[in-house]
């Protein structure tokens, strides 16, 4: 069954048929968790570094932002009996568009947005594939733990 | 007949605008019409309402009674928003359908047409500037040249990608080395075979270069910046990805903010189901 993470969206499960899968990130980030012995899959697809730039969307809208949807999305794997020591954590996504350096860069911010979030939390990042200019769709498969990216027009690899 | 020609010929396979959505264009773009012309046009063309009344009552707009009348819809909406579904509406049936060369599905070049004419919009009115009706029109339409282009570019992909991922091309750069003209300039060439107005024409030609429109070049600006916030936020991208230049000029001529850019993001990521259930009824 397939669970599809929109834009500014997130999605955890225990069920074995489920296939949690996000398309088409931009400088969005994607960040896929597995836990191999609680059997639990996550993702979220979030698209802007800070809540800060509007509050009352980060209420309406937490998986938009970093700061919110990062946190909800390990307190929603801890719900199904996740462990933050167990689970695997894929980052990626964060494009830019040529010549971009430091100007309008969200992709860039986006990315370290993440590191900062982690870095306070004692997160640790199993696999990152993070900036280039390419589009990527991610999947989580919550039966084996097997994440794939794939990179539009250059094909699919299991991580 | 070498590729050039076979590609200019395929111009002629696309499916012809509406000659409706043209006679709306050139009132539109005529200060001296009325705006009585437009009501009479609309009104009276039966497959025009029928479409006009479909996007009207989708739930983009989430209005609590459903529009009867393409004259109901005209007084609620506003003249200009029903030019804008019109011309929509009028612009799908080419858009719509899948573009190999582009690793994009049925449907995906559309919703970025869609998103990008949206977002083009939002910036003038956010602005202030440049004519809004045909930022919305042009943003819609820039990517014509892309449903001609596909078969060249899935023929050429591994060539077009390995200047990209090797030699720092952009993509449109790719094509037009690899293939010998690329979509951008291909979609000039459809908006003139289509009648458009030479404004439109250089808009839709320069789309990823709005430093070389030589007129309506607030507009140009508007329409790249309204694609690059559409590739960022990954809203129907394929495989050209994100490999088009920034050009920091453009936010610099329209005065925009990084706040102003991560707003409109935000923004139009909050109403994204409702902007999908737009797309899918135009």
């Amino acid at each position: 069954m397939k669970l599809i993470v929109g834009v500014s969206d997130m999605k955890v499960s225990s069920d074995p048929e489920a296939v949690l899968i996000t398309y088409s990130l931009g400088s969005c980030i994607g960040i896929a968790v597995y836990d191999a012995v609680a059997k639990v899959g996550g993702l979220l697809h979030f698209m802007l570094p800070d809540s800060n730039l509007d509050r009352d969307k980060a209420s309406r809208k937490p998986f938009m932002f970093a700061d919110t949807g990062i946190p909800s999305l390990f307190k929603s794997a801890y719900q199904l009996g996740a462990k933050k020591q167990r689970m695997r954590v894929i980052v990626t996504g964060g494009s830019q568009v040529l010549d971009q350096q430091g100007f309008f860069n969200i992709g860039k911010r986006n990315d370290m947005a993440v590191r900062k979030i982690f870095h306070k939390n004692n997160v640790i990042m199993d696999y990152r594939d993070v900036g280039g200019n390419v589009n990527r769709t991610v999947k989580v498969m919550v039966n084996n733990g097997d994440i794939s990216v794939k990179v539009s027009g250059q094909g699919e690899k299991v991580i | 007949m070498s590729d050039i020609e076979s590609i200019l010929k395929d111009i002629d396979r696309l499916k012809p605008i509406p000659q409706v959505a043209n006679k709306i264009l050139s009132i539109i773009q005529n200060p001296d019409s009325a705006m009585a012309d437009l009501s009479d046009i609309i009104v009276h063309d039966v497959a025009v309402t029928a479409n006009l009344l479909k996007v009207a009552n989708s739930a983009y707009f989430g209005l609590p009674r459903k529009f009867e009348s393409a004259h109901q819809a005209i007084v609620f909406l506003g003249m200009d928003q029903v030019v804008d579904l019109v011309l929509m509406t009028s612009s799908s049936d080419n858009l719509k359908t899948a573009q190999e060369g582009y690793d994009l599905d049925a449907g995906e070049l559309w919703r970025y047409s869609v998103s990008s004419a949206l977002i083009a919009r939002e910036l003038a009115e956010r602005k202030a500037v440049g004519d809004a009706h045909l930022v919305f029109t042009a943003a819609l339409l820039k990517d014509i040249g892309k449903v001609v282009l596909s078969q060249y570019v899935a023929d050429s992909f591994e060539k077009i990608n390995t200047l990209v991922t090797d030699q720092g091309y952009t993509f449109r750069e790719a094509e037009k080395e690899v293939i010998g003209i690329d979509h951008s300039e291909l979609g000039g060439l459809v908006a003139k075979a289509w009648q458009f107005s030479p404004v439109m024409v250089e808009i839709i030609r320069n789309h990823h270069v709005p430093q070389e429109a030589t007129m309506g070049q607030t507009e140009t600006y508007i329409v790249y910046l309204a694609d690059t916030l559409c590739m960022m936020m990954g809203i129907g991208v394929g495989s050209d990805g994100l490999a088009y230049r920034f050009h920091k000029d453009a936010v610099k001529f329209l005065d925009l903010t990084e706040r102003d850019f991560q707003e409109i993001m935000s923004s139009f990521g909050e109403k994204l189901q409702e902007v999908e259930d737009l797309m899918q009824n135009a």
